[in-house]
Formats: C-alpha cells, structure tokens, sequence
C-alpha cells in the first residue's frame, strides 16, 4: 500500500519509512508563525521555561497582521511586547504592514516543497499550494516546538479531489472552493487531509492555488496541498526558498474518499449571508444590491485578484452609493501593484487602500466597519453575523472579479457580464 | 500512568456542534477572564450548567458531533478546568479543540454518547479505553495511542517536555 502526500510529508519529518492515517508520530518541525492574536499566550508559556537560547528561534516568524495597525492601545502593547520578544530571543518579525501570515512566510522564502510548518491561525492550509504541509495550531504547540523543534501530529485521513477541465474566462479558484462548500458543508471534511489535482489545478496560476489550499480551512481541513510542477520551482526560486524535496502521492496511495468534479462549467459561486456553505452561482442573483466592497485577506488579496478587480474598473467609476476598500496580502503585493498602475486605477475609480494585513477579514482594526442594513460583498474566507463587528449588516463572499463587478454595478454582478470581467493573466 | 487517566463524575449533556470560541472563551468579550467566562460558560446551550457542575464538585460533559468546532482558542480548556470539568465525551471533536484538550491535560473520549442520560455516573479509563456508565459497561473504543496518554498523564505537554525534553518517555 503506498502513502498520500501528508503521510509521506510527515513520515520523512518523524524518521519512519512508512506511517498510517490515524497514527499519531512526533514529527521534526520546519518553521513555526506566530500571530499577534495568540501572541500574549504564546509568550507567556515560552518564557516559563526560562530564558534559554531558543535554537529554534530562527525557524521562527512573528507577524503582526490581524491588528495591522493597531486599532487600540491593548493591541499596540501587544506589537511592542512582540517586538521586543523577537529581539531578545532572535525569532523574526513582519511589522505591522508587512502583510498578511500566510503571505510573508511564502515570500519570504520560509517554506519550500516537503516541508512541514505550523502556525497558530486556522489558514495556515495555505502552505500546501507549495507542496508544504501547513497547519493551524495553539501557543502550547509552538511553545513545545520552539523548546524541542518537535510537535506530535495524528497523521489525518486524506481525500483526493480531481478538478477536471479548465476554469471559463471569469471563474477563479474562490468560485471551486465556494462550490466544494456547498457540496461537503462549513466543516465537511473536518480533520482531513485534501489533495487536489486535477488540469484545473495544473492550470492555475500560483495566487489562484494559494487561494483553492487556504479556503479549504472552512471545510474543516487540517492540510491542503498540491503536487508541486515547474511553476510551483520557479516562484519558489523566484522568493529564495531552501531546495524543495518535492513529494507526490504514490499510485496506490490509501485515500478516505476520492472525488471527480468537473469545473469547466461552473459559474462564479457567492456564499450568501451568514454560513460559508450559503451557496449559490452568482448567475442565480437578481437585483441584490451592495453598498461596500472589500478585496483582500489571505484568501484573496494577491496580485491576480488585484488585477482582477483593475480590469473591471479601469476608467470607470465606482457605481453611486457603493464604497470600496482594499487591502493587498502583503507590502510586496502593494508595491507590485503600484508598479502595475493598479493602484492608480482603482484609486480613481474611487476605492481606497488601506495597509497589508487581515483588516478586510474580521473588522478588528475598527476601521472597515459596515453600517446597519449594509450589505457586503468580501473576498474574505468568513461570513459570520458579526464578522466584521456590526450584527446588523450582511456579509457575502465571492472572487475579487464577483466584488469589483458588483462595486461597478452596485448589484450583486457576474463578472463574465462586464466587460473586462473575463480578464486573465496567464503566467 | 497517573491517576489523571481515570476520570469519574455526573454526565452533563450538551448537544452537536459545540462552538467553544462562542460558548467557552473570551472570543467575542475581550477583557473578560477565564474566571469570568467559567462561570458563564455554555449557559445558552444549557441554562446553569456551569454552577451545577461545580455544586457537583465536578463532572463530564458529554456532547454530540463536532465538539469545539472551528478555530478553538486554547482558553477553553481553562475555562473547561476552572469550571471542574475533569473530562469530554464526545461522538467527535474539531481538530484544534482535541490538540488543545490534550496539551492541557484535559482527558478527552471520542465514542457514540447517544445514550447517555444527564446526571449518569460515568466512569472513564483512556488507558483501556473503556466508559462505564452507572456501573454498566457501555463503551470499548481503541485506546489514545501511547504518547498522547503520556501526555494526559503529566497533565499537558509543557509539563511532559519539562519531564522529557527530548520527548523519550518509554
């Protein structure tokens, strides 16, 4: 019986030929992220074991993102203690701006095919585009792991879902993890591991497959990862990532499921208001009208969907009534787009940018509130009521071309409607 | 293996889905301490559950599917300890919620609990993997595997790693 991805991923990094699903090993860590919500916690518990040397400390990233900046003093101190951590114990640190977790560990070439990596947000999935097996974790892991370089893990079950056919001109990796949510639920594949494959996901730009692996946190999955191919060596090269170990599943790999889906004909999808799983093609939507418009977080705040949104609202104007906002994934991003002109298009079509980090996604910088009765079309990965920190306010969820379509029109809008919405960059 | 690896008390029932982040943790009321939250805790899904337990001197929850569901803060298993909750029995458990179950010392039983009646003496033994149930046997699942008893035994893996730093405990 051969091994899925995950198992081998995991086997090599616990010094076995061979582990099962189900299984639990003690496995050599890669690189550990830690997020400024979990930052107080994971401090606390690191210094209880004294102050020495951290060996682990420079396979480390702090990153402030989720208050970037700061909305209060309470988060402020929060930063300043991280600062000051990252300092003393020789751990590195992305300052407030710098951009989103899940962005600057790729980009800062931290991770590479093979690897293992932990970091404490759900999203952390989103290393699997890279061929890394990623997962979300607590402070008491990373403090094990900067003490000992090693975490147990339950080697999980892994699915096999095969995206047959190319994405139509307007469809984008948001709209097959929409559907995958209709079909399975918020949660669906809870504990699982999924590998995708698939002409789709070979097709796909590398934002695009960041995208498809970080979405799969809200089907409850525990990793998402990709074969890797020669676009996957060339921007791992590109950002100075270590030599890969490239790891594919062998041809009689054990899998829990195995699906088919054919997303050569699927329309852009739309989670409505409230529940991720609220799905339903854009194509089905008349008349809904929106008032703010968000693009960013680290599901879809990338250079693709930046251009994505550009090409809609390229000497146009933002229809009357709707305000838009974007955040881009990370300072590289930002600086891309402003040498693509991007931002100089979006800036007078009437959006506004505000720094790199997680402020579109949960509302706690304060500065992205919607009013009461608004609805809100996001790229986000969550729809919460409440989610962006007003109960009152509907939250919907599609592709940066579903948002800027419907910021142009001031409806819920399929982009393949408008022109400039069939836009793609082949790499 | 420690006593920690068997756990008795009154069943308490709560239903699926059990969202710890919403029910169990400081999530939504920043400021609000673990003392606080306790006594509080899961009080929408089952009114006073909190202040029973404690007049109980303890007790086990007991739940449906997906217990502590989504991102799952670590303060819930605090919570969970402050409020005497010596034990979870659930028919499954969201991934974050078992890892932090474990790495806090919080005995955790993965098993169908439908008939299980509030106020049922429970008696749990991770280590045989068995659950008793008024003196009944009612369960007999594969026992957690040998590490992660280790684990439970020191109660969490901070006080595990102080002990093995090198994580050879056999």
């Amino acid at each position: 019986m051969g091994s899925t991805i995950v198992e081998k991923i995991l086997a090599r990094h616990a010094g076995r030929d061979v582990v099962q699903a189900g299984e639990v090993v003690v496995a050599e860590v890669d690189y550990a992220m830690v997020t400024d919500t979990r930052a107080v916690n994971t401090i606390k518990l690191i210094d209880s074991f004294g102050d020495q040397p951290l060996r682990f400390a420079n396979k480390t990233s702090l990153v402030l993102d989720h208050y970037s900046p700061p909305p209060n003093q309470e988060a402020a101190d929060i930063h300043s203690s991280m600062r000051a951590f990252a300092t003393k114990r020789g751990t590195g640190l992305y300052d407030i701006g710098d951009g989103i977790c899940h962005q600057v560990l790729p980009e800062g070439g931290h991770l590479t095919c093979g690897d293992l990596v932990v970091g404490t947000d759900t999203h952390s999935v989103t290393y699997g585009a890279f061929n890394a097996f990623g997962t979300g974790i607590e402070g008491t892991d990373v403090c094990a792991v900067m003490m000992s370089s090693q975490l147990w893990f339950r080697v999980p079950e892994t699915v096999r879902i095969d995206l047959q056919g190319v994405l139509a001109p307007g469809v984008w990796a948001k709209d097959i993890t929409l559907a995958l949510l209709g079909k399975f639920g918020a949660e669906g594949l809870n504990y699982h591991a999924i590998e995708y494959v698939g002409d789709a996901v070979a097709a796909m730009a590398i934002d695009d497959r960041m995208t498809l692996c970080n979405h799969a946190a809200e089907l409850g999955a525990k990793a998402a990862i990709l074969e890797p191919d020669e676009k996957t060596f060339a921007w791992l090269k590109a950002h100075g990532a270590k030599t890969p170990q490239p790891t594919f599943a062998d041809v009689d790999a054990n899998y829990i499921g195995r699906y088919t889906i054919d997303v050569a004909n699927l329309a852009p999808q739309l989670a409505r208001k409230h529940e991720v799983d609220n799905i339903v093609g854009v194509d089905q939507i008349e008349r809904q009208k929106i008032q703010f418009a968000l693009i960013g977080t680290c599901t879809n705040g990338r250079l693709d969907d930046i251009r994505q949104a550009a090409s809609i609202l390229k000497g146009r104007k933002l229809a009357s009534g709707v305000r838009m906002i974007v955040t881009p994934a990370s300072r590289q991003i930002y600086l891309a787009a402003l040498k693509e002109g991007l931002i100089e298009i979006l800036t007078l079509a009437g959006a506004s940018f505000e720094s790199a980090g997680c402020g579109t996604c949960v509302g706690i910088t304060n500065r992205l509130v919607p009013g009461n009765g608004d609805t809100v079309i996001s790229t986000a990965n969550r729809n919460f009521k409440g989610r962006l920190t007003n109960k009152n306010a509907d939250i919907w969820l599609g592709s940066a071309a579903t948002v800027a379509a419907s910021a142009l029109t001031g409806y819920i809008t399929d982009p393949r409607t408008v022109e400039g919405g069939t836009w793609r960059f082949h790499a | 293996m420690s006593n920690q690896l068997v756990v008795q008390g009154s069943a308490f029932l709560l239903g699926d889905d059990v969202n710890t982040d919403l029910n169990c943790s400081n999530k939504y009321l920043p400021g609000k301490s673990v003392d606080d939250v306790a006594k509080y805790a899961f009080d929408q899904l089952s009114p006073g559950i909190a202040s029973r337990i404690v007049s109980l001197g303890g007790g086990i929850l007991v739940a449906g599917k997906h217990f502590g569901i989504n991102s799952s803060r670590e303060q819930a298993t605090h919570v969970l300890h402050k409020m005497k909750v010596h034990a979870v029995v659930a028919q499954s458990f969201g991934r974050q919620f078992f890892r932090n179950a474990i790495n806090n010392g919080l005995p955790v039983f993965e098993c169908d609990t439908a008939l299980i009646q509030e106020g049922q003496a429970l008696a749990l033994d991770l280590s045989s993997g068995t659950l008793h149930c008024d003196g009944y046997l009612i369960q007999k699942v594969p026992p957690l595997p040998a590490e992660i008893l280790a684990i439970l035994s020191m109660g969490g893996l901070l006080p595990f790693l102080k002990q093995y730093p090198d994580w050879k405990f056999a």
